[in-house]
């Protein structure tokens, strides 16, 4: 192993309570069990070696998307994930439950890529250690020690590498929050600093949904609106037909991508920011690759520790929000809406594929005077350049700027309702 | 910030029918709080994977058939319509 970093964490040898599973061994799958497509077949550490000059200091040139060997300068790229496992195979074929090897329960293993656990933040992020990465919690910034070490998440079946660079993301958060620097919070505003933003590759599902749907529910199309006194005043009245409605149909959804770390999950954005994360999305995931671990070289990753059971209600959901939202286009002479009484989104086939999505992340740990801390994000969509973000606020000072913009605008308003407008 | 405070403006505006425009100015702070919150906060934000992700419908029926006619409505659309509701939101806003 070269190029030992003295503060990168280092691998542990396997033990009693940290096997090394070294084999693909998918889960016993009994009848109404998920298949499982084996994915990661020769890819479970992923060291590959340069085809070139055999090297092993392997990373991702994020200019050109392929990986490029540190010595020869021999670049290549992982096979498409989508043809190598037939991941866009007919929608309308699909029956049961498919799922990649790497989405089937997590099975804690001990591999080149670690998971630690962050003393600061209670972050789980995941190292590989062949690589001389920055052994750094991405959400916080402090440094990993190798006693943190806990069992590691399944490797994902695929991976989205980086394609926007971090000149660009830095470019990026730096415009998105110097046009909100007013009411910034004044700590915030001096310790900000763009090229703080680090890689991380998130993990999420990515689901093909094969379903037949029947809504059935009334509808109406306004035929007249007229306006009728009342009192004084004139009030605007509506004629309407009533009319029986169904619609039935084959649906195939693509590509739906859900969130796969519990942490993720949970958006109240009044205790956290992670739907700025959730945000940035969509990813183009049918340009994902086999998961190589080399294409984590230089980033952070965190692990999945959501299994299809926990996952697959909202996803469910969420592909009954796209067929109801699809089935619109058929609805445009019902001008004054509809209400769906019955929705039957029957499942026939669903393929379940996890997966590493690239994003650059500027964290910012907020501490708040009732002694808190509340964590903001500026997200960017490393595919997209998609950029979100939550900006601690300067609360006293916008609440001193409303209390004047109240005051002016009381003072016009009482003008404007005594004139009558 | 002029697409929030918008937001923000037609919502306000809309539900008070009777009221003229002078007593949006009477809201004024309140609204330009709202507007600044959600400029830098985001907290309304989220991925619109009802219409973000791809999807198709094939052989689609349709059956439709008139019930009754109305007269005399108040409300400009149909009481509890539901056809553009999203369930499978992540994020719990409001
Ligand atoms: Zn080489
Ligand atoms: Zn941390």
């Amino acid at each position: 192993m070269e190029n030992i970093d003295p503060d990168i964490p280092q691998p542990v040898e396997a033990d009693a309570t940290n096997p090394v599973s070294a084999d693909a061994v998918p889960p016993v799958t009994k009848e109404n069990e998920p298949r499982v497509v084996l994915t990661d077949a020769d890819a479970k550490d992923g060291l590959a070696k340069c085809a070139r000059c055999g090297a092993t200091e392997i990373a991702l040139n994020v200019a050109t998307g392929m990986l490029r060997c540190g010595f020869c300068r021999f670049e290549w790229t992982a096979d498409n994930a989508m043809e190598a496992f037939n991941l866009n195979g007919d929608i309308s074929g699909l029956t049961g439950i498919v799922v990649g090897s790497g989405s089937s329960d997590i099975v804690p293993t001990t591999e080149e890529v670690l998971t630690f656990k962050c003393s600061a933040c209670g972050a789980e992020v995941v190292i590989d250690t062949n690589h001389s990465t920055q052994a750094r919690c991405h959400w916080c910034r402090n440094t990993l020690s190798m006693n943190q070490q806990v069992d590691n998440g399944a490797v994902p079946d695929m991976i989205l590498p980086f394609s926007v660079e971090k000149s660009t993301a830095v470019e990026r958060i730096a415009k998105f929050v110097g046009k909100r620097k007013f009411f910034a919070h004044p700590t915030f505003r001096a310790e900000f600093n763009a090229e703080n933003v680090m890689g991380v590759y998130l993990p999420y599902m990515v689901v093909d949904i094969n379903a037949h749907a029947r809504l059935s529910g009334q509808g109406e199309h306004q035929t007249r609106s007229y306006t009728v006194k009342v009192g004084d005043k004139d009030q605007t009245r509506y004629d309407a037909d009533l009319y029986d409605v169904v619609r039935e149909f084959d649906m195939h959804v693509n590509d739906l991508t859900v969130e796969s770390s519990s942490d993720r999950i949970d958006q109240n954005t009044s205790q956290n920011s992670n739907n700025i994360i959730n945000t940035i999305m969509p990813f183009d995931v049918e340009n994902s690759v086999r998961y190589d671990s080399n294409y984590l070289a230089g980033f952070t990753s965190e692990r999945r520790d959501s299994n299809l059971d926990q996952l697959s209600p909202i996803a469910h959901t969420q592909a009954e929000d796209v067929a109801r939202h699809r089935v619109n286009s058929t609805l445009t002479f019902y001008d004054r809406g509809v209400r769906w009484s019955e929705e039957e989104v029957d499942v026939r086939g669903q393929r379940w594929v996890s997966a590493y999505l690239p994003v650059w992340l500027y964290s910012y740990q907020q501490r708040k005077s009732n002694g808190k801390t509340f964590l903001h994000y500026v997200a960017v969509n490393a595919r997209t350049g998609e950029t979100m973000g939550s900006v601690p606020l300067h609360q006293s000072k916008l609440l001193l700027v409303s209390g004047i913009v109240q005051l002016v605008g009381t003072v016009v308003g009482l003008v404007l309702v005594a004139v009558g407008i | 910030m002029s697409t929030a405070a918008g937001q923000i403006f037609a919502a306000s505006s809309s539900d008070g029918d009777g009221g003229g425009f002078g007593f949006v100015f009477l809201l004024s702070g309140f609204l330009f709080y709202g507007a600044i919150y959600l400029r830098y906060r985001n907290v309304d934000k989220r991925h619109k994977h009802e219409s973000e992700t791809q999807a198709t419908l094939q052989n689609v029926q349709e059956h439709d058939a008139f019930v009754t006619s109305k007269k005399g409505l108040t409300n400009r659309s149909m009481s509890g319509a539901n056809n553009t509701a999203v369930r499978g939101m992540l994020r719990k806003f409001f």
